[in-house]
């Protein structure tokens, strides 16, 4: 869906149906689109989880430094 | 005929989820075809069609101004059905569809924009094509524009319109009139 939106075709929900429910199919293809949407606005304003690995609590500079100012995409990956 | 079938109006038989439906059908965006897709997975549904009409039709950025960008996302995202479909409250307000095509072309040298509407249109065109752009000065030269509370609204519509857009594109929706 985020790298290859041609791919999904109708023999792939074909494929589909035969591990989902269309209901379940429905929710997965929300929930990816969702997630498509709002990590590359995320990414955009910068901000880190506020805590460690091991449960601190960390400022955001602390948790860029565990986590890496700039996570990969993976549609830069594909370039 | 999209690869999932959606649901007929007398299968639907919650009375949320129907007022929901209801309510996109009278704005245009999304009309009554994606709702009865996401109808399948009816607490889903009603969670997703909340957040579509308030993030489109609510809110403090101007709702025409957010028909536009979500027209210019769709291209983005290359999805026929939801770049086909148009809101009736912004066309009953004056957006016509010279300033819509417009936001999808080169916005930057267009008089019929205000300095504050060429940000957000590229905001929206830069977040999935150039994400990299959207840096600290970016959102600095937006706070010129907008409030703090304007470019999270604006953020968060761009991002959830998008997605379901991403979605849309995969299940073959067709926009009214190539059906």
């Amino acid at each position: 869906m985020a790298l290859n939106p041609d791919r999904i075709d109708a023999a792939f929900y074909d494929a589909l149906r035969r591990h989902y429910s269309e209901e379940e199919i429905v929710e997965l293809g929300a929930f990816i689109g969702f997630n498509i949407g709002y990590h590359t606005f995320f990414g955009t304003l910068k901000f880190y989880p506020m805590f460690a690995p091991d449960g601190r609590l960390v400022s955001q500079e602390e948790s860029a430094r565990i986590y890496g100012a700039a996570p990969g995409s993976l549609a830069a990956a594909s370039k | 005929m999209p690869h999932i079938e959606p649901l007929k109006a007398e299968e639907i038989r919650d009375p949320e989820l129907q007022e929901l439906i209801q309510r996109g059908e009278e704005l245009g965006v999304p009309d009554a075809l994606f709702s009865r897709i996401l109808a399948r997975a009816p607490t889903l549904a009603k969670a997703v069609l909340h957040a579509m009409l308030h993030s489109h039709a609510e809110g403090n950025v101007d709702h025409r101004l957010k028909e536009i960008i979500r027209v210019q996302l769709a291209r983005t995202a290359g999805d026929p059905y939801f770049g086909g479909l148009r809101s009736a409250r912004a066309a009953k307000t004056g957006l016509d569809e010279s300033r819509i095509a417009a936001g999808s072309g080169r916005f930057e040298d267009d008089p019929r924009f205000t300095a504050a509407e060429k940000w957000a249109l590229r905001y929206a065109r830069e977040m999935y094509l150039n994400p990299e752009k959207i840096d600290a000065a970016f959102y600095a030269e937006g706070k010129r524009h907008y409030t703090e509370a304007q470019i999270m609204e604006l953020g968060a519509f761009i991002a959830f319109h998008y997605g379901m857009q991403a979605f849309a594109r995969t299940l073959g929706a067709q926009p009214p009139g190539k059906r």
